[in-house]
């Protein structure tokens, strides 16, 4: 590649041809301030807060809107550039309300950082500030089903407007009006009704746009966890990282506080889709299983008894008595969500194998969702059909997806034989909520009702008329409470770690299937999820990577600062310079070495 | 020095807009019938050796500014007029468009074959509705009679030309906002580069110029590049129009050579001061340049003098003052018009031009304190250099050397907590209501 050196404060910096002079300072550390700019949406060059003086040029330019060329000689302290910078700093702060105690963007806010780093003492501003919709929360007016907006707050840097036009492909947001008043605006107050409109509160480098799902909730200082993970509600993959609230277990909400994407150029740019991020909710929700769960406490007379909350040495022994009867008949079968990770699937296809032989992956059916997502045509950012993560991984597995991630999965097969008879006892896996994720299958309920099932194993995360109708409810847990990996569309294994540790008695899901194993007397070797990727990436060509894969947990404040706001990543990446460096960081595949997963050392006990 | 008018010489004559008058007493569609017989990089030349600068205010040589345009790529190229006549206290494109519409369409067409387009977009000013239709109806008749159209005069060379009237905003007038406008977007300025020659209208090579310096172009063809520039200074050539403005017998638009001085513009063209009262003040190009003092008056008004004399002569639009301006007045009017306009993309210029105004409206009514007249500068400073485009440096300059040259003003105001000076006219003509 091309490369370009010039020289910023007096420090050769190389980059890539192309690149310019505020992306060059932004690698090789050095602060220059920037609003309008992002990397992922094109360049205004209108804030005006990245200027910087550049040798043999009259006037101070924007960084953001200057290709770098040899030679170059740019000063970001020069006394121009400083005092030039201040005065901009204090154009912004004459009509923003100083609110920072009640905004939601407080103690995250670019605005606040680079203003205390480059703005002026004080401002000398003594008019009263523009005042759009109102004063205080009245300012707050509603900006579609997700959003809020604060006009007071605004800055104009148009990165919402741009991201709709070019990210979104549907221009939603503009600005109306002129100078001193303009404002952000959508066609008739409509609001923004986008897909991918949680975004819009990412971009916002103050607290103009929030989310209503996150607005009020929380503060950066009352999350001192973020773990980065991977969304696995869609075949994409999107990486994202989750944000952990500070609370007493006993009090009311919960801990999972939002989730934000992660950049990775590869999978997801910048970005997510609504869905990922809000659709988060029901994993501390009322409808959570957190025990396991049976009918009566004698023999199969019981069909009629209610389900029970039990313990799981006293589900274990009756499991695998009902188990091994209905194996004596041969009518055994799975049907696993592709939600399921690999180390779930690969332990199912074991014990699979061991229980029912060589007619083992024929009785085991995965199932999945598949919705088309509105989205304008001339979308950046596509939402894909697919709702499920790991349809190409359960392929590789060698189970039988169909059409894989074009449609949704064909279960019609399994239904005809369950509501014949043939399949007398069914063992479902569904780790995926709120309302799971197999589609419409009342018909299995109702063959366990009308008798033609005579056997119902669900594990599960949340209640569902299917747990409602099982023999046998076993908790599991969701991907944000589990280290595993799943394979997306494009057939990248990604990893996605835990965050919060599952409610109650549920297990991990890999975990319940070694317990049944062992229970009926199947040799499955496993005791942790590391020891299951060990295996399958011995076991599965093209996973030798698997069980290199870095699994992250909640790290503390100076370090999420600078890894885990995708949109501002680059600027902590310089702003924090003395705090321990965490390059890489979010990086979880490509080129890793391999790397222990990190965890907090006992101290021995006097 | 007797000048004879070139631009403006039938203006008053009834009828003079028409096809017929052009053809018959201004030798109309000469100049194109000629010019289709060169190679447009000749007519390039010829426009370079006239010396012909940019009429719309930065007086940018336009045989460069053609030169300029992209020549080798697949993609159209476009002729942009900019008719988005907005500068406080210019006039002269509404004239030439009114009185005379077939000079300018001649123009944007030998403009179009010299740089290879095929399409001329006249951005027409928001206000100017009445010039829009005469302008469209003689495009008709051009195009009725041959001189636009398919296969122009037999040469095979096609040129359309059409009217886009704008929106009425200031910013428009800028060369990037005006394309971004006729684009169908906000008007708002482009980052450059890149330039319009190189990507323009529609991410095309665009030669945006302004009307008069257009409606020069049949004339340099006609008349050869000497004529051209012998008339007026060396470096400032041909035939201009001078807007001028306030307290004149006559107000009105003047054509002369840019020889002629300021004196000579306003106390014989201009007839002199109302009422024989003393001149304070002249802007010489349009609202967005620095003063001038009477003791300057001798400059001859070319781009060159008066910007020696520490001012520009912009769209040459003459603003001329008596003693009974009040100059804080002067600023916080201008001031008024600035933050109205602001396109509001850069920062430094949608924020200081509200501030800006809200100081000056305060020191006007005499609430002002002595820490507001340095809160006056320093804003300025920090508007002036610090935006996209020049609207910013325009917004800042009437508090600059209304400052510069009037800092006692601004003092008395402080002081008396008042004007101090005589305000009688200003209560006959009130220019904006205070909000």
């Amino acid at each position: 590649m091309d490369s370009v050196t010039l020289t910023i404060d007096g420090r050769p910096v190389t980059v890539a041809k192309g690149k310019t002079v505020l992306q060059a300072a932004i690698e090789s550390g050095i602060s220059v301030p920037y609003y309008c700019y992002h990397p992922g949406i094109s360049i205004d060059g209108s804030c005006r807060v990245c200027v910087v003086k550049i040798e043999k040029m009259p006037k101070l330019q924007t960084s953001c809107s200057t290709l770098c060329a040899d030679g170059m000689v740019v000063s970001t302290r020069d006394r121009d550039v400083v005092e030039a910078r201040a005065g901009v700093f204090e154009f912004l702060l004459i009509n923003h309300p100083l609110d920072c105690p009640v905004c939601d963007k407080g103690g995250e806010c670019p605005l606040q950082d680079f203003s205390y780093t480059f703005g002026p003492a004080e401002s000398r501003m003594d008019f009263p500030r523009r005042v759009f919709d109102g004063e205080g929360v009245k300012a707050d007016v509603d900006f579609g089903p997700t959003l809020m907006l604060n006009r007071n707050r605004c800055i104009l840097c148009t990165r919402c407007v741009r991201f709709m036009k070019e990210i979104d492909g549907d221009a939603q947001i503009g600005i109306v009006d002129r100078g001193y008043g303009s404002e952000i605006a959508t066609f008739q107050e409509q609001g923004v009704h986008s897909l991918i409109s949680g975004n819009l509160m990412d971009v916002c480098p103050v607290g103009a746009i929030l989310t209503k799902d996150y607005r009020f909730k929380s503060r950066p200082w009352d999350n001192p966890g973020v773990v980065d993970t991977i969304c696995t509600l869609c075949s994409k993959g999107c990486n994202t990282s989750a944000w952990l609230k500070a609370k007493p277990e006993w009090a009311r909400g919960s801990r999972l506080i939002r989730m934000t994407p992660r950049y990775n150029p590869d999978v997801n740019g910048y970005w997510m889709c609504d869905i990922g991020r809000f659709n988060y909710h029901w994993i501390e929700g009322e409808n959570r299983l957190r025990r396991p769960m049976m009918r009566g406490s004698a023999g199969s007379a019981a069909q009629a008894a209610p389900l029970e909350a039990s313990a799981w040495h006293d589900v274990q022994p009756r499991l695998r008595d009902r188990l091994q009867e209905a194996g004596s008949g041969g009518a055994f079968h799975f049907l696993a969500s592709a939600h399921a990770s690999m180390e779930e699937l690969f332990v199912l296809k074991q014990l699979a194998e061991a229980l029912l032989g060589g007619d083992a992956m024929k009785s085991v059916s995965i199932g999945w969702e598949a919705t088309e997502k509105p989205q304008p045509a001339t979308t950046k950012f596509k939402v894909p059909v697919t709702d499920a993560p790991n349809v190409n991984g359960a392929r590789d597995l060698g189970f039988a997806v169909g059409r894989g991630n074009e449609g949704p999965a064909d279960l019609s097969g399994l239904r005809k034989a369950v509501e014949a008879g043939t399949v007398k006892a069914l063992y479902v896996i569904d780790p995926a909520g709120p309302k799971g994720s197999l589609g419409d299958i009342s018909w299995i309920a109702a063959a366990r009702r009308s008798g033609a099932l005579s056997l119902l194993v669900v594990q599960a995360v949340v209640t569902s008329e299917l747990t409602e109708a099982a023999d046998f409810v076993l908790p599991g847990s969701a991907w944000v409470e589990k280290d595993a990996i799943y394979t997306n569309d494009q057939g990248r294994v990604q990893a996605a770690s835990r965050a919060i540790a599952p409610p109650g008695e549920a297990l991990e899901d890999w975990q319940i299937l070694v317990n049944v194993g062992r229970s009926l007397g199947v040799a499955l070797p496993y005791e942790s999820s590391g020891d299951v990727r060990r295996a399958l990436a011995a076991a599965m060509t093209g996973y030798s990577e698997a069980e290199r894969l870095a699994f992250m947990r909640p790290v503390p404040a100076s370090t999420w600062m600078q890894a885990s706001n995708p949109s501002e990543r680059w600027k902590w990446d310089f702003l924090f310079q003395d705090l321990p460096p965490t390059k890489g960081h979010n990086v979880q595949m490509e080129g890793l070495p391999a790397q222990a997963t990190p965890f907090i050392p006992l101290k021995p006990v006097q | 020095m007797a000048y004879e008018p070139v631009l403006t010489k039938f203006v008053n004559e009834p009828n003079s807009y028409t096809l017929d008058f052009y053809l018959k007493h201004q030798r109309g569609y000469e100049g194109l019938r000629k010019a289709l017989t060169l190679q447009p990089n000749d007519l390039i030349e010829q426009v370079k050796a006239s010396g012909l600068r940019g009429r719309g205010g930065a007086g940018f040589p336009t045989g460069m500014k053609w030169q300029f345009v992209l020549k080798d790529t697949p993609k159209p190229k476009y002729i942009c007029c900019n008719a988005d006549e907005s500068e406080p206290g210019t006039f002269k494109d509404h004239v030439l468009m009114e009185r005379n519409p077939h000079l300018l369409i001649e123009g944007c067409a030998i403009s179009c074959y010299a740089i290879g387009a095929k399409v001329a977009y006249i951005y027409i000013r928001g206000e100017f509705f009445h010039v829009q239709e005469i302008l469209e109806a003689e495009i008709d008749k051009a195009y009725k009679a041959g001189y636009l159209g398919k296969n122009i005069l037999g040469s095979g060379f096609d040129c359309d030309v059409y009217v886009h009237r704008g929106a009425g905003a200031y910013e428009a007038g800028e060369e990037t906002a005006l394309i971004e406008s006729l684009e169908g977007k906000r008007a708002q300025p482009r980052i450059k580069p890149p330039f319009p020659a190189v990507a323009g209208l529609y991410q095309c090579p665009t030669a945006v110029n302004n009307v008069e310096t257009l409606c020069n172009v049949p004339l340099i063809v006609m008349n050869g590049a000497e004529w051209f520039s012998s008339i007026g200074p060396e470096k400032n050539g041909g035939p201009k129009l001078f807007c001028i403005s306030g307290h004149v017998k006559r107000p009105g638009v003047y054509e002369a050579s840019m020889h002629t001085t300021l004196r000579e513009l306003i106390y014989e063209q201009a007839g002199g001061m109302i009422d024989e009262r003393p001149l304070k003040a002249v802007i010489p190009g349009g609202s967005s340049v620095p003063i001038l003092l009477p003791e300057q008056l001798d400059t001859p008004a070319s781009f060159d003098h008066i910007q020696k004399a520490g001012s520009l002569l912009g769209s040459a639009g003459l603003i001329v003052m008596n003693d009974s301006v009040c100059m804080v007045w002067l600023a916080m009017n201008l001031l008024h018009f600035y933050r109205h306009e602001s396109c509001g993309k850069c920062t430094p210029c949608r924020e200081g031009s509200d501030w800006l105004f809200k100081l000056l409206r305060r020191v006007e009514a005499g609430e002002g304190q002595p820490k507001d007249l340095d809160l006056l500068f320093g804003v300025s400073n920090n508007i002036v250099g610090k935006t996209l485009c020049a609207f910013g440096d325009a917004a800042a300059t009437p508090v600059l050397t209304t400052m510069k040259l009037f800092r006692h003003e601004y003092e008395a105001h402080v002081r008396e907590g008042r004007c101090t000076l005589p305000a009688s006219w200003r209560a006959e003509h009130p220019i904006f209501a205070a909000h």
